[in-house]
This record gives C-alpha cells, structure tokens and sequence, in this order.
C-alpha cells in the first residue's frame, strides 16, 4: 500500500458518466482525496455519508473528494443514487489502479498533495482520519476547517473495512486482467501421482535425481508416510491451499504433506505448515519478487503463540540454528515447496546473486518465556491464546554483541548502528528490518523502563546515516537524497534510515546467556516491494 | 517396491518459444518497458535517441510498470500488442 512519502502514480478513469478522470489534471491547484470502496462493503457505505460532509466544507473544491469504485457500472449506480453522492466516482473495473495503490481492505482513503506525493493513506472506518484529512484539506485551501466525524453521532469510532478486490481471490478473475489468464482460486487440483520405485535403487539417490530436491537428500515421501500425515488432518487431500508463486503451482494438501514428509516434518507439523504456505501465497507478501529477486532475501517464518511451544519449536538458545526438529524441518518444507510447486530453483527462476543460508531453512519462535512484553502475535491485535505465523523476506542475520551497555539506550545505540546497514549503507526511506532482541538485553531494556513500542520509536528516532557519507557522489542511495528526511542524532545532521516505524518488528529470541541481539535486513518493503503478512495458526 | 507421492508440481508445462526475431530494426516500431528503476528515464532516453538515429527505429512507444519487482500488468501488456518489439529495460 502507498503510504505518505510515496508519489501518487498517475492513473486515468472513467467516470460513471463515461468521461475520462485523470490524476495530473485534477491534483493541480489543490490536494485530492482519493477513497477506494466496494459497493457491497458495509464500512465503505459508512463512510459515504462522511465523504458527502468533507465535499460539502470544500464547496467549490467539492470535486477533490474522488471515490474509485471497485466495482462495476450498475452497483456502483445504485450506490451512487442511494447516497446522492455529488463529487466524482470513478469505475476500477480491471483494478488496475487498486493494484498499484495495494490497500489490503476498502475503503481506503489516499490525501494526494498538489505536488503529487501521498500525504496520507489508512483504510478502514476512523472518524478521527476523516477529521485530520478533512483539516488538511480545508486548511491546504484556506477554508474553515469544520469537524466531519462527530466522535458522539452514534456511528463506531472506528470499524474494520472488506478486503480489497484485488486482493479477494475470486474477485481478480476479471477477463484480460492476465496476459495467461489462471483461476487464482481453485478449490480442488488432481491428486498427487504415484511413482513406482525402482528395484535396488537407492531411495534417496532416487529422489535427488527425480528433482525433489537436486541439492540436499531428502526423506523419501513414500505413500505410507504421506498418508499418516493425511490422516493426521482433517482437509481432503485434493484442497488447494495456496497457488504457490511464481509459477503458481498447487500446494494442495497432499502435495504439502509430500513435501513435508521430505523435509522431516511429523504429521502434526501440518497446523503450522498451510497457515505459512497461505502466508507465502498472499500477494501482499509477493513471492513471486521474492523468489525472482538477485538479492538473497528468502521468506523468514516468525510463530508466536503457544502452538509454538505445544509443537516444540525452539525459541531459546541457538533458535535460528539446527536446534529443534520443529524450527529445522517446517522452515525445509516452505523452501522445498517454493522450488517444488512455485518453480524457483537456482540459476533459473532464482536468480539471488549469493543466495542465503536461510534457503536451507529459516524458522524461529518468539521467547515469550523471556520477553516482560506483549508477543508479537497480541502485538499485532491477535489473543494471547491464539497463535500466528509472520513470513518477512529476509536477508541475512547480523549479531550486534553489546556487552558492556549498562542502560537500555546504550544497547539500542548500539543496535541502531547495525540497523542503519540495512539494505546499503546510504539507502533510507524504504527499507526494513527485524531487530531480533536477546533476553539479557530485553532484561537491560526493561529494567530502564522501555516498553516494546518505546524501543521502536528510540531505533526510530536514532537510526539514521550521517549527512558526510554523501560526500560521494555516484554511489547506491545518493541519488534518492532529496527524499530522505534531515534529522539530528548526537548533535551531528543524519538522514533518517527508515520512513516509518512500523518498518522495524521487533522480537524476542535466544537463550538466557550471551548479550548478542541481531539484525535481519529486510527486501524492498511496501506495495512495491515485500509486506510482512501474518496468518493465524487454525484449522 | 516402495511406492512415491509425487511432490512436485505435475500441470503440464506447455513450453512457450519466443516470437521470431526481428531481422532488422529499420522502420520498426519498438516499446521501451520502463521498469521503474531509480533513473530509468533517463537511461531510456538516451536508448531512444540511439535506435532512432542510429538504427533507424520508426518509432518508439514508451510505457512504465509501477514496480519493478512485480509482472507488468495484462492490460500494459495489452496495449503494446501491436508494436514489432518490446524492450525491456533495466536502469539503476
């Protein structure tokens, strides 16, 4: 999704009546508000009456408020005629544009300032958005600001939108929208061949040359052991969990069982392994780019929850090693699928310049056991009994040792150094990173008081590259320095790293001795490049 | 005998050759696929000032995908279906 910072791409539509709406026209002179919707979406109907408020205060401006329906003429005509909407809708039939402004829900409203950069984007129902939008604009354009969201009128405070059609499966089968058009849902894909080994060979030679797995002998998946693993769940083992990219190949239940009995998974592992394969699958997370990339970013697989400790997957010490069958084998699983069902494999597809020890398996668990905060998964608005899994495209792991930091702002200084390396060292703006924190320093940290968001918002605020590192010209992130945001750390000008805190996750992670936190830089982040998605651990 | 479930993926891949190649550029018309790399304009620019004067490119039809790290959208593609050649070009 776009988010303030981004330039708004152009884009031009229809309108209901059929004439032609262009972005670069109509942003001049002032800023617009874009509001993406569906007309079937209760929230998005919420919010109409809203928008009609804020067109109303803008008067003669009242075409800055533009809604982008998702959907087609005679829906969106009703919704049109029921509301008595008076500023400009256009039609996204192909969503083309919902594309490439990526809200994962509707309605989703996107402030354009008249130089055409994003100066606010947010989806869902917020009376308190629609309130801050509405005194930019009215404001931008020397109008008294008025109140558009009364927070007392009886409608919810806030409420959560539908998600995007591009986004809903089903809905982005539009005809033409794919030069090779593919059912993006199948429900059900054939069943899973058979093959006879042959006699006196080698099982696990067998495999390797059949291309199972061309690089690291695997468990043979024989009918026995896949079918125990069948038996262990209760889905068909013809039902299609995920169109695996890029090549989209079906990860139906029996072919993720294949592949999990030979990554050396137990049957049980299976409760974690299609909440990751529909992580991997999510467009927002974009595997495809991933797997394409020349970078060395692989999917890293985050659990929280106490499914993590039910099924025993290492959290403590040496969790990012070869320490528990669990954490080893479900991260073996995921890399095998995507070369095995997504069709990724070195030197084709795959065209990482190093690659990453990580493609072998990269699966940790948070140490709640050792973290006095929220886990990662209540973090990001799940219960405390449920458990999640969180895919990052991550690069490599760097140790920050700190052994000699007695407060909680010297660690993260500390750690603040290393995170400015994220990605290249004078690349700011859009980039991400996990900061993996150890428990001695999270002790550190707690007994100075930092909550988990504080320690976000100090990296946040201390993390930055210094204004003499550009002395150089012709160098990676020179020539984005006019985006990059001028900020003072220790007294000396640096250029903010990262453009928004949500960019650096934090967890919890390692055993009880050793002050050794980490780094795991991200890929590109954002609509453009890799979102962190999480999916709950369920059935 | 043991008996294998077959983990890979088993759709049919139907291989795709490519178009024929051109066999000159002379009076062609061509597409510069702009990927969004940082400074790509630029870069095709200067591309298509080359292959008008140096290679004798009728014309040249420029279009951007948004992302660079993503397949370019049907309907672009769609829309340089008439064009003799499209290239698509990095930047960086």
């Amino acid at each position: 999704m776009l988010t303030p910072g981004d330039l708004a791409p152009d884009f031009s539509l229809a309108r209901l009546d059929g004439t032609d709406w262009r972005l670069d026209e109509e942003v001049v002179g002032g800023p617009l508000l874009l509001a993406f919707i569906e007309t079937d979406c209760p929230t998005c109907r919420l919010a109409i009456p809203y928008l009609k408020r804020l067109a109303e205060a803008l008067g003669a401006n009242r075409h800055r408020v533009v809604v982008v329906s998702q959907d087609g003429d005679a829906d969106t005509r009703e919704l049109v005629d029921t509301y008595d909407v008076g500023f400009p809708v256009l039609l996204d039939v192909d969503l083309e544009t919902s594309r490439t402004y990526d809200p994962p829900s509707v309605p989703a409203l996107f402030l354009v300032g008249q130089g055409g950069q994003v100066e606010f984007s947010g989806v869902g129902f917020h009376k308190e958005d629609l309130n801050s939008v509405a005194e930019r604009m009215l404001s931008g354009l020397g109008l008294p600001v008025r109140t558009v969201a009364d927070l007392d009128d009886g409608a919810p405070l806030m409420k959560p939108g539908c998600t995007s059609r591009h986004l809903e499966l089903v809905g982005s089968l539009e005809a033409g929208v794919s030069p090779e058009p593919i059912d993006l849902l199948p429900e059900r894909a054939p069943r899973a061949s058979r093959l006879e080994l042959p006699k006196d060979e080698d099982p696990y030679e067998y495999c390797m040359n059949a291309g199972f797995s061309p690089f690291l002998p695997v468990v043979p998946p024989t009918a026995e052991r896949v079918d125990a693993f069948l038996a262990a769940i209760s889905h068909e083992p013809d039902r299609v969990v995920g169109l695996v990219p890029p090549c989209y190949g079906p990860a139906t239940i029996e072919k993720i069982a294949a592949n999990a009995v030979m990554a050396g998974c137990k049957p049980e592992y299976m409760e974690v392994l299609i909440p990751v394969i529909r992580a991997a699958c999510d467009e927002r997370f974009n595997l495809h780019g991933v797997q394409a990339t020349t970078h060395a970013a692989t999917p890293l697989i985050m659990l929280s929850g106490p499914a993590a400790t039910r099924l025993g997957f290492a959290s403590g010490a040496g969790a990012f090693g070869n320490v528990a069958r669990a954490n080893s084998s479900v991260g073996r699983a995921l890399q095998l699928m995507m070369a095995n069902l997504g069709g990724a494999l070195p030197g084709g597809i795959d065209m990482s310049a190093l690659g990453n020890p990580g493609r072998f398996s990269y699966c940790v668990a948070e140490n709640h056991a050792e973290s006095p905060w929220e886990p990662l998964h209540v973090e990001l608005g799940f219960g405390p009994e449920e458990s999640t899994v969180t895919l990052f495209a991550a690069g490599g792991l760097t140790e920050v040792s700190e052994h000699n930091a007695r407060t909680g702002a010297g660690v993260l200084r500390t750690i603040a150094a290393t995170l400015s390396m994220v990605w290249s060292w004078r690349r700011c703006g859009r980039v991400d990173a996990v900061v993996v924190l150890c428990p001695e320093h999270v002790a550190t940290l707690n007994a100075d008081r930092f909550s988990k968001s504080d320690v976000r918002d100090f990296l946040f605020d201390n993390t930055g590259v210094p204004l003499r590192a550009f002395d150089h010209d012709g160098t990676e992130g020179t020539q984005l320095r006019e985006t990059y945001e001028e900020i003072v750390i220790d007294d000396e000008p640096h250029y903010r790293k990262f453009s928004d805190p949500s960019q650096i996750k934090i967890i919890v992670v390692g055993g009880t001795a050793g002050k050794f936190s980490a780094v795991v830089g991200g890929w590109l982040t954002g609509a453009e490049g890799s979102q962190t998605v999480t999916y709950p651990v369920k059935w | 005998m043991s008996t294998l479930v077959n983990p890979l993926d088993e759709r049919s891949s139907d291989g795709q050759s490519p178009a024929p190649r051109l066999d000159s550029l002379e009076g062609k018309t061509l597409a510069l696929l702009d990927i969004s790399k940082p400074r790509g304009k630029e870069f095709l620019d200067r591309l298509e000032q080359i292959l008008k004067e140096r290679y004798g490119v009728a014309e040249v039809v420029r279009e951007v995908k948004s992302t660079y790290t993503k397949p370019a959208p049907g309907a672009l593609i769609e829309r340089l279906g008439f064009v003799d050649g499209v290239i698509e070009a990095l930047a960086d």
